[in-house]
């Protein structure tokens, strides 16, 4: 197939260039604002002060810049999310040769399908455990890991060993482990006489078991960025607070926790929304959604609908609500935690 | 500050989008190549790569089989085919395509397989935009869905006395099989029945005769029974619940009851009723089976020699004689209605807006031709949709093959010709099977609240 391969190298020559120009568009865009903020401005309105920032000749070259970068988004990006919003107002199955208006009819149809509330409240309960959990976790193994430990190097790459490997063939593994009749931990549990349970196999331990893979493939990652995070905090800061007198744990709280504060802010927002979108791990251990559905998320519901079923106006109309629920929830997040605001 | 505060409103813009993208499809990320899989085909079994040692028999003359090389002197024509027989059953498919490409010298067939679930995923999105495969095998409950949507090619005419597609050289329900509405829209790919493996070691082990497998439901509860030993974890049969070839049908069948008759559900029918609740008390009160097992964990469970039966097609043969496992197989055990298995099939179907459908009828034709069907019955072990094979001598080159050839005569296919296939058996059957098993509901309440979703389904 000549025709794809000419497609790829055209469309990797193009993400090149874009990349290339959106650097120096992104620069000029930084240096106009320093430029408008270091004059000052007469109280305005917002919207005149906003064009006025877009409008200054460095600030036009910078938008010329990410133009290429914006068409790829646009494309690839905000021409989907348009599309499957449309999408979600019309009847269409996949391959039929019929696509009529159906107005809000797949909205109401979702109201009326208990498998679709099944999936949001299990995708609730997977996001509102895995999260906290989650960041916890990788927090707490951050610190320890930030600390002079011998071996230190090694144990970072044990605890990010698994966010390297594909998640599907984690789960692979992972559902073998857990098989309660032939399982590796099915096995010890038995040599050591604990009980053993079966997981994926019972409605109610199915997506718990999903949930300590999933914390256990991703905190690693997040640890990453925490210890980044970590690191970017000046010494000069805890020397000055131990010289004030404060304790361990006091330097934890006023110094540590708050320079932490963005890095965190992006670590929980970017789980929320994986958490939300969680697919490869449930399909692949519990595939057909888990015993009696109890593991069937929004983005399996939707793929059963859309590609399992063919019905893609349907699945379309759950990804949108599934949007718009990310979407809000972000921007509490954000608002919460004020970001602008912090240091 | 501010530059970074953007940076992570693109990052998020970029997050949030994603389901929204894999709900337009096309989203392949995580499939998995085996096991787990949703059009629970035989294709897809993880029981190993066969190396199909047995019988290789070489079809004598194979050109000519089809009465023409394509059109003489004509420019060389390419197909396409897309399957999904990534199994054990692959060499064989591999190799029947080379034999039509050395014997067809103006036809070039390119054959693209891939796991079922990427293929479906893809086949009616390209399909439709009159692009896609020129032939595609696809599973039978497909079949309905695609030829409505009008991207099938209506292969009737070649459906004649004479040819390798003469009706009458297929069983009656493999015909109605390839019918919509009267009209043939595929050919047969491949056949297969079900049997019962059982091992014979456990068989010995627990006093019984390995030569001696159950014949009837009464001699096969005794044999389960004895066989089902869960001091060491030991289960009398593995029955696959999801993601599998079904296992249950045959139980409903054998009591003379059904998942739907005569195009109405038939789960509340008292036969239906009374075989459920003695299957389901089976495996809940005397635990002859795990509940909640995938197709591809009951054959491991089997191969594990932790379950001494499981009901499956040929595709696991391969796999078991390379594990050395001690196995037979045997006709499932008679039930009160008499004797009764499970088809199922693999069929072949031509794109509408291929450019050259004649080339592609030609490669159909040849594959069910006699010499064909029997080279990839030896190799794999299925027996073939040709009537006239069943009894050849020449099937038992391979000793599996005609003993799954002798039940075609009681086998029946599941939920054949209904366009929701797919919805009947993963939305309401399969959670039904579950619901009873995990004793969440009793079989009644289940079997009553299924049938009516199956009946709405059905309008």
């Amino acid at each position: 197939m000549s025709g794809a391969e000419w497609w790829q190298k055209a469309l990797g020559t193009w993400c090149l260039v874009c990349d290339a120009l959106k650097q120096k568009g992104v620069r000029l865009l930084a240096k106009a604002t320093v430029a408008r903020a270091g004059a000052s401005p007469r109280p305005q309105s917002r919207l005149r002060l906003m064009w006025r920032e877009m409008n200054t000749r460095q600030a036009r070259a910078g938008y010329f810049f990410i133009l290429p970068s914006l068409v790829i988004l646009g494309v690839f990006v905000f021409w989907p999310i348009v599309q499957s919003i449309i999408l979600s107002l019309q009847h269409w199955r996949f391959g039929s040769s019929v696509q009529s208006w159906a107005g809000l009819d797949n909205y109401t149809r979702m109201l009326h399908d208990d498998r679709v509330w099944s999936a949001f409240r299990n995708t609730l309960y997977f996001t509102a455990v895995t999260v906290p959990l989650g960041l916890l976790i990788s927090l707490g193994l951050a610190l320890a890991l930030n600390e002079k430990l011998p071996a230190r190097p090694f144990l970072r790459a044990i605890f990010f060993l698994p966010v390297i490997a594909s998640f599907a063939i984690i789960a692979i593994v992972w559902s073998f482990m857990l098989d309660p009749d032939i399982g590796l931990l099915t096995y010890w549990s038995k040599q050591l006489h604990l009980p053993t349970g079966s997981w994926l196999r019972d409605p109610q331990w199915a997506m718990p078991a999903v949930i300590i893979v999933s914390i256990w493939k991703t905190i690693g990652f997040n640890m990453v960025i925490f210890l980044a995070g970590l690191q970017g905090i000046s010494e000069t800061y805890y020397e000055a607070a131990k010289m004030d007198g404060a304790s361990s744990w006091q330097r934890f709280w006023n110094v540590t926790l708050p320079l932490l504060r963005p890095t965190g802010l992006f670590v929980l927002v970017v789980s929320v929304i994986g958490a939300f979108q969680v697919f490869d791990q449930v399909y692949v251990m519990t595939p057909g959604g888990g015993p009696l559905f109890s593991t069937e998320t929004v983005v399996t519901y939707i793929y059963h609908q859309g590609i399992q079923l063919s019905d893609i106006s349907y699945a379309a109309s759950i990804g949108v609500v599934l949007f718009a629920i990310v979407f809000v929830l972000t921007l509490i997040q954000m608002r919460i935690l004020r970001y602008r605001e912090v240091d | 500050m501010f530059k970074t505060k953007k940076h992570l409103v693109v990052t998020t813009m970029l997050a949030l989008v994603l389901p929204v993208l894999s709900a337009c499809g096309g989203n392949t990320t995580s499939t998995p190549s085996s096991g787990g899989n949703s059009d629970s085909s035989q294709a897809t079994t993880t029981a190993g790569t066969g190396s199909s040692s047995t019988g290789n028999t070489q079809p004598t003359g194979a050109t000519g089989t089809t009465g023409s090389s394509g059109s003489a002197g004509g420019e060389k024509v390419t197909l396409t085919f897309w399957n999904g027989f990534t199994g054990p059953d692959r060499p064989a498919v591999e190799d029947l395509v080379k034999k039509f490409n050395d014997s067809h010298p103006n036809i070039q067939v390119n054959m693209d397989i891939q796991p079922w679930d990427s293929l479906m995923q893809k086949l009616l999105s390209t399909m439709s935009t009159g692009q896609g495969p020129d032939i595609t095998g696809i599973h039978f409950q497909y079949l309905p869905q695609y030829a409505k949507s009008g991207y099938v090619m209506d292969m009737t005419s070649s459906f004649k006395g004479g040819t390798n597609l003469d009706p009458a050289n297929f069983p009656p329900a493999l015909n109605d099989l390839l019918r919509v509405d009267g009209k043939y829209y595929a050919a047969p790919m491949n056949f297969a029945t079900l049997l019962l493996y059982y091992n014979k070691d456990l068989f010995k082990a627990a006093g019984l005769d390995p030569e001696k497998p159950p014949a009837t439901w009464d001699e096969w509860k005794t044999d389960l029974k004895k066989l089902t030993k869960p001091d060491q974890g030991q289960y009398g049969i593995a029955i696959g619940e999801h993601e599998t070839i079904p296992n249950w049908p045959i139980f409903l069948w054998g009591n003379g009851g059904d998942v739907i008759k005569n195009g109405k559900p038939d789960l509340t029918d008292p036969k239906t009723i009374e075989a459920l609740k003695m299957w389901s008390a089976m495996v809940t009160n005397d635990k002859i089976s795990p509940t909640g097992l995938s197709g591809a964990e009951a054959d491991k469970l089997f191969q594990s020699q932790k379950a001494a039966m499981e009901v499956s097609g040929p595709w696991l043969t391969n796999g078991f004689t390379e594990a050395k496992l001690n196995f037979s197989v045997a006709p499932v055990p008679v039930g009160p209605a008499g004797p009764v298995t499970l088809a199922d099939s693999v069929v072949m179907m031509v794109n509408k807006s291929s450019k050259n459908t004649d080339a592609a009828m030609q490669f159909v034709d040849y594959w069910n031709s006699k010499e064909s069907q029997l080279y990839f019955s030896t190799q794999t072990g299925f027996p073939s949709a040709r009537l006239d094979l069943a009894n050849s001598p020449d099937l038992a080159k391979n000793q599996w093959s005609p003993k799954f050839a002798a039940v075609a005569p009681n086998s029946r296919f599941y939920l054949a010709g209904l366009e929701k296939f797919t919805q009947i058996d993963a939305d309401v059957f399969t959670p039904m099977i579950q619901q009873i098993t995990l004793g969440k509901k009793s079989v009644e309440d289940a079997a009553k609240e299924a049938d009516q979703k199956i009946n709405d389904l059905l309008k």
